[in-house]
């Protein structure tokens, strides 16, 4: 049955049965009943994992579905980099029409090239949950889906298999290509697993789909304009790198950090820590399709998120995270709220370490030994905690987020009271910024969600840096894949690449 | 055509068009209480009576795009075989007293077979896409097939005999004192868990995982096919259930109410403790089902006869 558009009545002829025409109205009523669920496709160029989390779980005309085919909406959340356009264009030419296409923006007053480049009629939408779901209760004004006619093909590249070794009962290995765009990191990256069956023998790995060049570009930019793109080398991580690179100013320009300045920095990187570890558990229970665990962990989510956001009533920390800058004073009563949070987390994870049904999945997979870990340059985060205190499989990555975000959260310091209504004081009215760099080389790092994020800066005294040199947890992580995955089962695998929370955007620099 | 050949044709009919009627009704009242037990507010409880009638136009009106080169017969043979079976069991289920489709002597037989061909319709649906998160879901779905068949076979094997018949409407009947499923009960779980390997429902809908395998052996669905699917799966889940009831709960028997509404009651009674207990779990691999299956079921079936043989010559005396 298909229902097509509105036909013309044709003119009767005389003594002939009048056809029936499609009234528009009957057609409209139903545009309106179908259009009212939306199944989308969440494309993650590297900034929208939160946002998806968040997203999935907001209303039940709001349905995420895995497959292209399955979709009738595509939202792609930037940046989209031209390495990923080619395997982009081909998911977008496997959608059904009709579909839409919705862009989510990372920043910046407009879509990236590579965006428009491919979608040149898409609506963008700023990277919110509000927006987002308004422009979702209007599909009927979002266009059609229509890729550009310059839209790449994909080239995939090719691998080569092992030898075929000469046996009694010879089987056929099959590659299995996840990605680029799979939900198990945030943001593209391509696995080959070569599977025996469901076991995987081999896996090689093909990153580079999120590389944006932040270093290079940074070179490129006044001191001031670099600590905007500081700030975007992890999208989901933003205070850690913005505030890594401030601190590295700052050593160079050897300034002693204020008290009260250092515990609110430390106060934003907790709560963000915080947030990814809760926004990674709904994702990764969602991938382990676990809905007690989603229902226990999202209202925690978006708990933090609320509590996070009144933290600093007056400015985000976008606006003081600045080298010789000053902070707001935290609001009391949101630090209470999330030293409370603290302990429902506390709670989940001691009901997670006593329940055997989730760790038929997680106990004993996917195992890293610490040794291994420091071997491959990891220096710190949940992965190499887990590793340390625990197993180093799944489930003790698993508890490793969810302790470290509520020991993050419970050693926030008490704020004051009514600092919404106490006097502003913002960076521009006392501890006024400095953006004269003095020559010199530092490093400055910052304790982010997936461990500490690091940057090297030399500088001549110039108006812009000379060298910038990123040090990246998930890049760290990233060569242990093929050692972690091999001997593993397809759906392990895959959990366990979700389990090690890369973050491409930030792998890829 | 003469009256009496219409007549019959109708009759032949009717069964078959109550029956999927009844069906389609079903899936969609489960398909609102699965959206109220995920979203569990009452607002969003509103939108789930929408959600499936939404969904139904939506992929009525959605572009029937192949993949490139299936295997076109099994490609487009494999909804229509699923939806056929299901109904086809379907029509042996007695929803009251003579309310049947299909009255046979060997009913709970037939309705076992039946099952084989919804599950290989899966496995053709992976297999004809010719792609290869599909053979992947393929192979998942073959490893169904060989873990329920047994255990759900044994564990259903406990009411007929009880009722010394393979007549649905006998066993039925034989539960009028006392229901099977009071002293089955170890039949009844194993019944219900083979029940999920059948209906590839979570937390065994590893050949469908959405996560790992891009909707696996539904990949390359759309459209119309895959809203036949869709409903295949939750109509059989339903025709299990009421399965289940006509085996250990006692079928349409109750006081007051008609036969029918007990029926459906007592259906939907159990569909909703299944589908919330099934919550507690997360998606097993296929290698855990299998152990499940023939590691746990099959021997706890074989205990189920025998324990069963000796309660029913205990209760029921030799003959």
């Amino acid at each position: 049955m298909r229902l097509t558009g509105k036909d013309s009545a044709p003119s009767a002829a005389p003594g002939a049965p009048r056809a029936r025409p499609h009234t528009t109205e009957r057609l409209g009523w139903l545009d309106r009943l179908a259009s009212r669920r939306q199944r989308y496709l969440p494309i993650d160029g590297g900034a929208g994992a939160q946002l998806f989390a968040a997203l999935a779980g907001q209303s039940p005309l709001v349905r995420e579905v895995a497959s292209p085919r399955h979709a009738d909406l595509l939202i792609i959340a930037e940046p989209l980099s031209a390495q990923l356009a080619p395997a982009l264009a081909t998911l977008a030419r496997s959608v059904p029409q009709p579909a839409r296409v919705l862009l989510v923006g990372a920043g910046g007053a407009s879509a990236s090239p590579e965006a428009r480049a491919l979608f040149p009629d898409a609506p963008r939408v700023p990277g919110e949950i509000q927006a987002i779901l308004a422009a979702l209760t209007a599909p009927a004004r979002l266009p059609r889906l229509r890729l550009s006619d310059a839209a790449p093909a994909d080239e995939s590249p090719t691998i080569s298999l092992p030898p075929k070794r000469e046996r009694e009962i010879a089987t056929e290995l099959a590659v299995l290509s996840l990605g680029p765009l799979q939900p198990f990191t945030a943001g593209p990256l391509r696995l080959w697993l070569i599977c025996d069956g469901e076991q995987v023998l081999s896996c090689q790995v093909d990153a580079g789909y999120a590389a944006r060049n932040i270093a290079g570009r940074m070179r490129e930019s006044a001191w001031q304009d670099a600590a905007a793109l500081a700030a975007t080398l992890d999208p989901l991580a933003p205070v850690a790198s913005r505030l890594a690179y401030v601190r590295a100013l700052e050593a160079l320009q050897r300034w002693q950090l204020p008290t009260r300045v250092a515990e609110a920095r430390e106060a934003a990187l907790a709560v963000e820590r915080a947030e990814n570890a809760l926004w990674w558990c709904v994702r990764f229970f969602r991938l382990l399709k676990a809905p007690m665990l989603i229902a226990h962990t999202f209202p925690l989510a978006t708990r933090l998120a609320a509590a996070g956001a009144r933290l600093w009533p007056t400015l985000p920390p976008s606006a003081w995270l600045l080298p010789q800058g000053d902070a707001p004073t935290v609001e009391a009563s949101a630090v209470e709220a999330l030293h409370g949070l603290a302990a429902d987390i506390e709670h989940l994870a001691r009901a997670l370490s006593r329940q055997r049904l989730p760790q038929l999945r997680t106990r004993e997979v996917g195992q890293l030994s610490a040794q291994r870990l420091t071997e491959a340059g990891v220096s710190s985060g949940p992965v190499l905690t887990a590793s340390q205190s625990g197993a180093g499989d799944i489930q003790s990555r698993l508890l490793a987020r969810l302790r470290m975000a509520a020991t993050a959260l419970r050693e926030i310091a008490p704020g004051a009271r009514d600092a919404a209504r106490g006097p502003a004081r913002t960076p521009t009215e006392s501890g006024a910024p400095s953006w004269d760099v003095p020559a010199g080389e530092a490093e400055g790092a910052a304790e982010g969600p997936r461990g500490r994020l690091a940057v090297r800066v030399r500088s001549e005294g110039g108006t812009r840096p000379t060298e910038i040199t990123w040090q990246r947890p998930s890049a760290t992580l990233l060569p242990l894949l093929p050692e972690v995955l091999r001997g593993q089962k397809v759906a392990d695998a895959e959990m366990i690449v979700a389990s090690l929370d890369l973050a491409m955007a930030e792998a890829d620099g | 055509m003469s009256t009496l050949a219409v007549g019959s044709i109708l009759s032949a009919f009717t069964p078959a068009v109550i029956t999927m009627a009844a069906l389609v009704i079903g899936a969609y009242l489960l398909t609102v209480f699965e959206h109220c037990l995920a979203w569990g507010s009452l607002r969003q409880a509103r939108a789930a009576f929408v959600a499936p009638l939404a969904d139904v136009v939506a992929l009525l009106r959605q572009a029937d795009t192949p993949p490139e080169h299936p295997d076109g017969f099994l490609f487009r043979s494999a909804p229509i075989v699923a939806l056929a079976t299901v109904g086809l069991a379907a029509l042996v289920i007695p929803v009251g007293r003579g309310a049947t489709g299909l009255d046979s002597s060997i009913g709970l037989f037939y309705f076992i077979v039946l099952l084989s061909p919804f599950v290989i319709a899966m496995m053709n649906a992976g297999w004809s896409s010719n792609s290869k998160v599909g053979l992947f879901g393929t192979f998942r779905a073959a490893a169904h097939l060989i873990s329920y068949e047994v255990p759900l076979g044994f564990a259903a094997i406990g009411a007929p005999m009880a009722a010394q018949s393979l007549a649905i409407g006998r066993i039925v009947e034989a539960q009028s004192s006392l229901w099977f499923g009071v002293w089955q009960p170890l039949g009844v779980v194993i019944y219900l868990i083979a029940s999920f390997f059948v209906c590839f429902r979570h937390p065994f809908d590893a050949p469908q995982a959405s996560s790992e395998l891009e909707g696996g052996i539904f990949a390359e669905y759309t459209g119309p096919r895959l809203l036949i699917f869709t409903f295949a799966l939750k109509a059989i889940f339903l025709v299990l259930m009421a399965m289940a009831v006509a085996l250990f709960f006692g079928g349409w028997q109750g006081p007051v109410l008609p036969g029918p509404v007990w029926f459906a009651l007592k259906t939907f009674l159990l569909a909703m403790v299944v589908i919330a207990l099934s919550r507690f779990v997360p998606r097993l691999r296929s290698d855990q089902m299998l152990t499940l299956s023939w590691k746990a079921l099959v021997p706890a079936s074989l205990l189920n006869i025998v324990v069963v043989g000796v309660l029913t010559i205990l209760i029921y005396g030799v003959k």
